[in-house]
This record gives structure tokens, C-alpha cells and sequence, in this order.
């Protein structure tokens, strides 16, 4: 009996235990490379070398990290800046009026799944005629087409969660709809927006495909620019572990204050 | 005086939703309608002109190609696995994560990690792991006396290596939803169970399963959707290949459009690829809202 009670805890300690050796060693051996110099990096069997941080500064001088960063920060804060207001927008009068029903609904979530590849060619074909390849417009407009679904569909859940008396106390004492939705609705659903914000920015920050056939050397975002890396004629190896890691850091740095709401973010609404 | 609120309440909403719309319409709805159009004409990037029509040509040369049919097995076959095995490993972890209180924010921020990751990111360091000669992978193999194994170089290893890490970076969306749900499950129905003198795998079956159904499908549907669309992994790790083992649909559609440049039958294939996702999305739908 006490065997088996003894078993019970550490079992599930053995499993979780080997689960994050999985994920964790994985992480640290990129750690690991990108501190070492370049030749050493390659050495099998490993050597150990005094941690060094040149790589870091070298991917600024022998790739154009600095222009991949910025036009990834740009092109996500813009194309969620814009998407936000629509989408909170459209988001409450989903929630609170049911505008459009179901079938609207729908229409958002299925926007939301749709393969970026169906969406690619046309757009690539449009923009072509239109003249905007390679530009940061077609970019930003690419990326609004994930983050306005995205957004609205996050926020019907936390407009819906809401309580309405507040809003409906607001209208009594004489304000109009959007006043009431400005003053009241809005900052009560602040930290959701903020957080779905942060999502969206995350979701842009992250994404390929699009970027990788809309844009140009110019605008080429930090995913295109790492991919180049690899069709590169001897890739230096230490100097991409710096790069990855540099391109998934602001990601953690925005972790805790998505924490409360990434189940929700993950599950589209559909687990708290 | 009512049914007067009641219209306004309908009008603010139209015109709340009418800017998102608006711009949905824009970039979705019309490209989306550009596709069909163009997948009727013989539109190339040679000669990118509705000047030729061609009807049906492209869906009837579709289902002739052997290409696409083989894109289409392999994509399913892809996505059985990782749902299945995600879900498998994923279960497993969750229900282990339920049961401990020591160490669970720590074993819970690291599961998070990958997650956060991008996906050209996870590509491109599996891929030096990976090397045959200068990976870390191979060497720890050797260190115990296997291998070495040409990772992405032999057609069933290409597939598996894919499979795995796909499961090594996708996994913990599965673990963090089953264990949301598990943790909302009520105690009530565990205490009958133990009085009537169920053990923990009848507790399980009987139980847990039941109450977990909805929580699973939801995740499940959503995880198979996204696994449909997967693109980047493919082309960091494997270029769809060696020859055509890991030409998964998107990367299929994206070889005829981008490679072949013959836009008219990649409209055609994205258009068909559309339909699948279109089904499985309502249907998730329908799932979603009985959850809430």
C-alpha cells in the first residue's frame, strides 16, 4: 500500500520531469552554441570554450538583423493598431446586439482558419497588378487579414463576459449609445483588449508564409530574414543560435503579462 | 416604442460592425473571390491576364495529378499523426500536471516555451541537431552506441523527423487547454465514484473521459485545423521533400504558384483546400458553441 502511494507521487514527477528535460535541453544547447565561437560550434565532440557574447554583436554587422527586427516591429504594430479599433468595434455589436448572428460568427471564425497559402496567391497576384509588392503596405494589409478575425473573435468573449449593468446605468443617465460604449464598455474591457492586442502583435510578429512572399529585401520581416539564413553557403551555425533566440526574446518578455489570458487566447475563446 | 429601441439597438450594432466588415470584405472576401475567378483562367506569372478561359480545366487537372493526390495523403497522414500523438503525449502530461502541486508553476512555465517559439525558429535549430555529421542528435545517439540516422535525407525518416518536431513544438497547446479543462472539472462526481469503490482508471473512463468531451473535441478540432495549414516547418526543415515525401498541401499549392508560377491552377488547389477547411471549421463552430 505504501509502495503504491509512494509510486502515485513520483510518477507523475518521472513523466513531468522527463517532459521538460525535452523541451528545456533543446533550448539551452542553442543557448550553449550561441555563446561558444564560430569553430567551436561545429566541434563534434562538444568542446568547452569560455561563454562569449560576439555573436550577438555580429549578427548586426554580418546580417541585417537591425532591418529584419525593425520591420517585424513595424509592420505588427501596425497592422494591430489598425485591426484593434475594428475589431473591438465589431466585436461589441457581436456581443451586445448580435449583429449579423450566427452566420457572421461563422464567417469571423472561418476567416480566422483560413490556410495563409489561400490567401497568399491572390493577394501576391493583386498586389502585383497594383504595384505594391515589396512594400510595407502589402505587409500590413496581409497581416490584417488574421488580426482583425483574430481580435474580433477574442473579444466577443470578453465584451460577452462583461456585466451590463454599468452600461445600462450610463444610458439612463442620458448618454448615447457610443458614449456609453466609449466610457464605460471600453475601459472595463481594457486589460482583455490590451492582452488580445498582445496576442495579435505576437501572431504577426510570428508569422512566414505571407511575409515571405509579399515582401522584398527592404522589407523583408526577422521570420524571412532567419529563413534566408539557412539557403546561405556555409551557414554559420553559432551565429544563427544568437539570431533565433534574439528573434524569440521579445515574445518572453511579453509572457507575463499574457499569462491570465493565453488559455483564452489559445482555445479562441473557447476555455477560460 | 420598444420595437423603435429594439431597432436602433440593431442599427448600432450595423454600425458598429461596419468598419470590421468593411474591412474583412476587403481582404479576405474579395481576395478570396479573385481566387475562384482566376482559377477558371489560364493565369500565369508569365502572362498574368484573364485572357484565356479555361473553365474547369484546372479542378479536373487537379484530381489527374498524381502530385496533388500524393500532397493530399501525405498531409492527412501528417495530420493524424501529430493530432494523435500531440494528443496522446499531451493527455498524459496534463493529467500528471493535475496531480502535483510541487513544482507545477515551474514545470508549467517551461512546457510554455515552445509555444512561444516561431516556427522558422523551431525549423531552423532542429535542423542543425539534425546534421548528419555536425548535429548534436547523431552524436548523442552515438554516445550510447545507435545511429547515426539521416534525419531529413531518407523519404520515412524525412516524414517521422517532421512529425516529431511539429509534436515537439506543438504539444503544449494541447497540454494547456486539456489541463484548463481539466482543472474546471467538478469534485461531486469523483467523490460518488470513490464511494461506490472506483479505482483511478475506472475514475478515469468513467469520469474524467465523460466530463472531458467537449474540452477534447474543441481542442482537437482546433489543433487539426492548424495542423492542415502547416507551411513553415516544411520549408525550413524538408523543401516537401527528399522527392515528394513531405510536400504537404500548402507547400504543394505554393510550388504550383511559386515555383511553376501558374497562379490560375494554384487558385484552383487553394480553392479546394478552402472547402476542407471551411467543413472542419463549422464544424468546430458547432462544437464551440456548446462548450460555452
Amino acid at each position: 500500500m505504501l509502495v503504491r502511494r509512494a509510486a502515485a507521487t513520483i510518477l507523475p514527477h518521472a513523466v513531468l520531469v522527463v517532459f521538460s528535460a525535452a523541451i528545456l535541453l533543446p533550448l539551452l544547447w542553442v543557448l550553449r552554441v550561441s555563446l561558444t565561437d564560430k569553430l567551436t560550434a561545429y566541434r563534434i565532440p562538444p568542446e568547452w570554450t569560455e561563454p562569449r557574447l560576439d555573436n550577438y554583436i555580429e549578427i548586426f554587422t554580418a546580417y541585417r538583423f537591425a532591418d529584419w527586427f525593425t520591420n517585424s516591429l513595424l509592420v505588427a504594430l501596425a497592422s494591430t493598431l489598425l485591426a484593434l479599433p475594428l475589431a473591438v468595434a465589431m466585436a461589441y455589436a457581436f456581443a451586445r446586439h448580435d449583429t449579423g448572428g450566427a452566420p457572421l460568427r461563422l464567417g469571423v471564425l472561418a476567416s480566422q482558419m483560413l490556410p495563409p497559402i489561400v490567401l497568399v496567391v491572390p493577394l501576391f497576384a493583386l498586389f502585383l497588378g497594383a504595384g505594391l509588392l515589396n512594400t510595407y503596405a502589402a505587409l500590413v494589409i496581409a497581416h490584417l487579414t488574421f488580426n482583425i478575425p483574430f481580435l474580433a473573435w477574442m473579444l466577443v468573449a470578453f465584451f460577452e463576459g462583461e456585466v451590463k449593468q454599468l452600461e445600462e446605468a450610463a444610458r439612463i443617465e442620458g448618454a448615447t449609445r457610443f458614449q456609453a460604449f466609449i466610457r464605460v464598455s471600453v475601459p472595463l474591457a481594457a486589460p482583455g483588449i490590451m492582452a488580445a492586442g498582445l496576442l495579435g502583435f505576437i501572431l504577426s510578429w510570428n508569422e512566414f508564409l505571407l511575409a515571405l512572399i509579399l515582401s522584398g529585401r527592404a522589407t523583408q520581416t526577422l521570420p524571412v530574414g532567419l529563413s534566408s539564413l539557412e539557403t546561405h553557403r556555409g551557414v554559420e551555425i553559432a551565429l544563427l543560435a544568437a539570431a533565433a533566440l534574439m528573434a524569440i526574446l521579445p515574445v518572453f518578455v511579453l509572457l507575463p503579462f499574457l499569462r491570465k489570458y493565453l488559455i483564452k487566447g489559445l482555445s479562441l475563446g473557447a476555455l477560460k | 416604442m420598444a420595437a423603435t429601441l429594439a431597432a436602433r439597438d440593431r442599427r448600432f450594432g450595423q454600425l458598429m460592425a461596419a468598419p470590421g466588415l468593411a474591412a474583412l470584405l476587403l481582404v479576405i472576401v474579395f481576395p478570396i473571390l479573385f481566387t475562384l475567378y482566376t482559377s477558371a483562367f489560364d493565369f500565369t506569372l508569365i502572362n498574368p491576364r484573364h485572357d484565356t478561359f479555361v473553365g474547369l480545366d484546372h479542378y479536373a487537372r487537379a484530381f489527374g495529378l498524381a502530385e496533388f493526390g500524393n500532397a493530399l495523403r501525405v498531409t492527412l497522414w501528417f495530420v493524424v499523426a501529430v493530432v494523435v500523438l500531440e494528443f496522446a503525449v499531451g493527455f498524459l502530461v496534463a493529467l500528471m500536471l493535475n496531480a502535483v502541486e510541487r513544482g507545477k508553476a515551474v514545470y508549467y512555465a517551461i512546457l510554455l516555451c515552445p509555444l512561444l517559439i516561431n516556427p522558422v525558429v523551431v525549423g531552423l535549430i532542429w535542423r542543425m541537431f539534425l546534421h548528419p555529421e555536425l548535429g548534436i542528435a547523431n552524436y548523442v545517439l552515438g554516445l550510447v552506441g545507435l545511429g547515426p540516422v539521416n534525419w531529413l535525407g531518407d523519404p520515412t525518416n524525412a516524414f517521422w523527423t517532421l512529425v516529431a518536431v511539429d509534436i515537439w513544438h506543438q504539444v503544449s497547446f494541447m497540454i494547456v487547454l486539456l489541463l484548463a479543462g481539466l482543472a474546471s472539472l467538478p469534485k461531486e462526481p469523483y467523490e460518488a465514484a470513490r464511494m461506490e469503490g472506483a479505482g483511478t482508471l475506472a475514475c478515469f473512463w468513467h469520469v474524467t473521459l465523460p466530463l472531458m468531451r467537449p474540452v477534447i473535441l474543441v481542442t482537437l478540432l482546433i489543433r487539426l485545423i492548424f495542423a492542415v495549414r502547416t507551411y513553415d516547418l516544411v520549408y525550413i526543415m524538408t523543401r516537401g521533400g527528399p522527392g515528394q515525401a513531405t510536400d504537404l498541401v500548402s507547400y504543394f499549392i505554393y510550388r504550383q504558384a511559386f515555383v511553376g508560377l501558374n497562379i490560375g491552377q494554384a487558385s484552383a488547389l487553394a480553392v479546394l483546400l478552402l472547402l476542407i477547411v471551411l467543413v472542419l471549421t463549422a464544424w468546430l463552430y458547432r462544437h464551440m458553441r456548446s462548450l460555452v
